[in-house]
């Protein structure tokens, strides 16, 4: 008998597909599962093996980073003379700053940081340490290595050092007033510091990173800067003035080869620039002249056509407006030629010429100099001038010898320029030019007089010195043609002027043929001497002081000396 | 299906060393640029303070003080040639 067959299906594996993959099926999910697990374990292991062996290693600058200060300070670029030689440069230096987080002892760090600074106000820094919410407080910037060594050496939790950028004067008080100061920031404040922040730009750098800027080439020439003012010292110890002022002006191009105003100040010392007595007299204030204007007075009436250097004018008698009489201080008793009122530097001459001219014209002519409006520089505005309200009679009178208008010293110096050039007014400028550019001959070719007044200006001046009546001979240096017009100015004070104070100015051009170079020196206050004879006009401390001056800088300047060269031909 | 699967999981685990392995790299290297730019900020710094130092020493009222006790004096007019002038100045070991 045929057994009865099998109703079980011949399912391999004993069992239905559904019964025969299941366990398999889990099997495989739990592998996944499994690793799946162990890739996402081994990844977070990494990272957090990764992140123990970062704290084990222990990177300080995650703290810095928290206690980092937001102030920063400014890069600028060197500032170099026009031979290239360094005035101003940043250097890095240490500063010090605290945790107060981190000090254990406030008391004792402030009582040992006032042992090694003396200024420091223990009372406040401990005042300032004791907000431990503070992670940074400032204590001292730009400390000398030494002293942060010494600082170093306390070796105090919680204090520490920053290097940063601080801008260093080589030439120490050389070219103080021009090069101007910085704040503790260093960022500029005054002088040709500010017009590099204006113009030119600074950059913000949190450590001590130099400026990738090109030095900021100057006009100025420091062999001629520091005979300025070593002349302007000497003069103000031989004379006993309170203080002295010279300037010396490239003609042609305006550029500024040197000024200095003593008592100087000290660039790095900023403070020092706001003690009046150390103003900047070149450019920082107005002052009457004198006669050196009436180089302006007589080179209006010539170009006017209204005289020649020959024109007689009857200067014996004084002139009179209401109550106010100008006489000469040194009458000549006799009728003066043009050529005489500017070599005996005749008030009365002076005056009659600007009369003649018309106080319309008087005043254009002035304007057309430069001398009524504002000038500025790059080392900042000059001060404004000060000039008459009114254009009366009176004005024109004194106008036309240097009293009751004043003027910076570098206005004057830039209007004279202007006349001995050939005629062309220059913008003076901090800046050097470069040769054969469109600047190189000024930006502004506006004409003040003709060359052929320019001409008889030279000649007059270089009369003034030559002339053995002309009050500029004291100024003469062989060989180089020196001329000049001599300026003696009282100082104004309450209800007139002191005969016993004034400012002495000696305006020169060399060499007088073709005049490179205007040097203007004003001595403030000057005594009289046994040297002067006791006296205290410009002739006798003001014009030698300016003489010896060109004799000192004409070599630096290139300009050859005329006679020594002939004497040798022969 | 699974090989392909594997394989991705492989050449993302793969790629993931990779990058590591490059940012690694990259760290190393900036690292590097880091501490290269530092020197070379010293050594800027360094050159910016003997520059100033040389000016310093070279202003010129040290340096007439120097020329003074050598016997040294400003130059005079009388000093001066043109060139091709006959004179009597001797310029070193030349007699012009």
């Amino acid at each position: 008998m045929r057994p009865a067959p099998d109703k079980t299906p011949e399912w391999p594996n004993n069992g239905p597909p559904h019964a025969r993959d299941e366990p398999s099926g889990r099997r495989a999910f739990a592998l996944r599962r499994l690793s799946v697990t162990a890739t996402i374990l081994l990844a977070f292991g990494i990272v957090g093996g990764q992140l123990v062996h970062l704290a084990a290693k222990g990177d300080s600058g995650l703290t810095l980073a928290v206690s980092e200060p937001i102030a920063s300070s400014f890069a600028r670029p060197d500032i170099v003379d026009r031979n290239g030689r360094i005035l101003a440069t940043d250097i890095e230096m240490p500063s010090l700053f605290a945790d107060p987080s981190v000090i254990l002892d406030r008391d004792e760090v402030a009582e040992t940081l006032a042992g090694i600074f003396p200024d420091l106000d223990a009372a406040e820094l401990r005042h300032a340490l004791s907000d431990r919410a503070r992670r940074f407080v400032w204590i001292r910037r730009g400390l000398a290595p030494a002293t942060a060594q010494r600082v170093h050496d306390l070796g105090l939790p919680g204090l520490a050092f920053r290097g940063e950028l601080k801008r260093a004067y080589p030439g120490g008080r050389l070219a103080g007033h021009v090069l101007g100061t910085v704040n503790i920031d260093n960022k500029g404040l005054s002088g040709i510091e500010r017009h590099i922040d204006d113009v030119i730009g600074v950059e913000a750098v949190a450590g001590a990173t130099r400026s990738d800027h090109a030095p900021i080439r100057l006009s100025l020439d420091i062999g001629v800067q520091y005979a300025i003012e070593d002349e302007m010292a000497r003069a103000i110890r031989r004379y006993g003035a309170e203080s002295a002022a010279g300037i010396v002006i490239d003609v042609t191009t305006g550029e500024i080869l040197g000024s200095a105003s003593l008592p100087g100040v000290d660039p790095a010392r900023p403070l020092e620039a706001a003690d009046p007595a150390r103003l900047d007299r070149v450019s920082g204030g107005t002052f009457e002249l004198g006669s050196i204007f009436k180089m302006a007075t007589i080179a209006m009436a010539l170009d006017g056509g209204n005289a020649s250097p020959d024109t007689i004018l009857d200067v014996t008698e004084p002139i009179i407006d209401g109550t106010t009489t100008i006489r000469d201080l040194h009458p000549a008793g006799r009728p003066l030629t043009v050529a005489e009122v500017f070599t005996h530097s005749s008030n009365v001459g002076a005056a009659m010429l600007a009369l003649d001219a018309g106080s319309e014209r008087h005043r254009a002519f002035l304007g057309k100099l430069g001398l009524l409006t504002p000038l500025a520089t790059e080392a900042g505005p000059v001060a404004a001038p000060q000039v008459p309200q009114r254009w009366e009679r009176i004005e024109q009178i004194t106008v036309a010898y240097g009293h009751g208008i004043a003027v910076a010293p570098m206005q004057f110096a830039a209007a004279a320029a202007a006349l001995v050039n050939g005629g062309e007014i220059v913008q003076p400028t901090y800046l050097k030019r470069q040769p054969g550019t469109e600047s190189a001959a000024g930006s502004n070719r506006a004409r003040t007089v003709t060359p052929r007044t320019s001409a008889r200006i030279n000649e007059l001046l270089r009369l003034n010195v030559t002339d053995s009546a002309g009050t500029g001979r004291r100024a003469d240096v062989p060989g180089y043609k020196v001329g000049g017009k001599t300026g003696t100015a009282e100082i104004a004070v309450a209800g007139g002027y002191n005969k016993n104070a004034v400012i002495s100015s000696f305006l020169a051009a060399f060499p007088s043929d073709q005049p490179k170079y205007v040097v203007l020196v004003s001595l403030f206050e000057p005594k009289p001497t046994a040297e002067t004879g006791g006296e205290i006009a410009a002739g006798v401390n003001a014009a030698p002081s300016a003489g010896r001056l060109i004799r000192r800088i004409a070599p630096l300047l290139g300009v050859l000396p005329e006679g020594t060269v002939a004497a040798v031909e022969e | 299906m699974r090989s392909s699967t594997i394989s991705a999981i492989f050449m993302a685990l793969a790629g993931a060393f990779l990058l590591y392995s490059l940012n690694y790299d990259t760290r190393l290297i900036e690292a590097r640029v880091q501490s290269a730019e530092r020197a070379a900020e010293v050594a800027r710094g360094d050159i910016a303070v003997l520059k100033a130092e040389r000016a310093h020493l070279a202003r010129p009222e040290r340096i007439e003080a120097l020329a003074r006790a050598q016997g040294l004096k400003p130059p005079s007019e009388k000093q001066f040639v043109r060139d091709g002038a006959a004179s009597d100045i001797i310029t070193g070991s030349t007699r012009r």
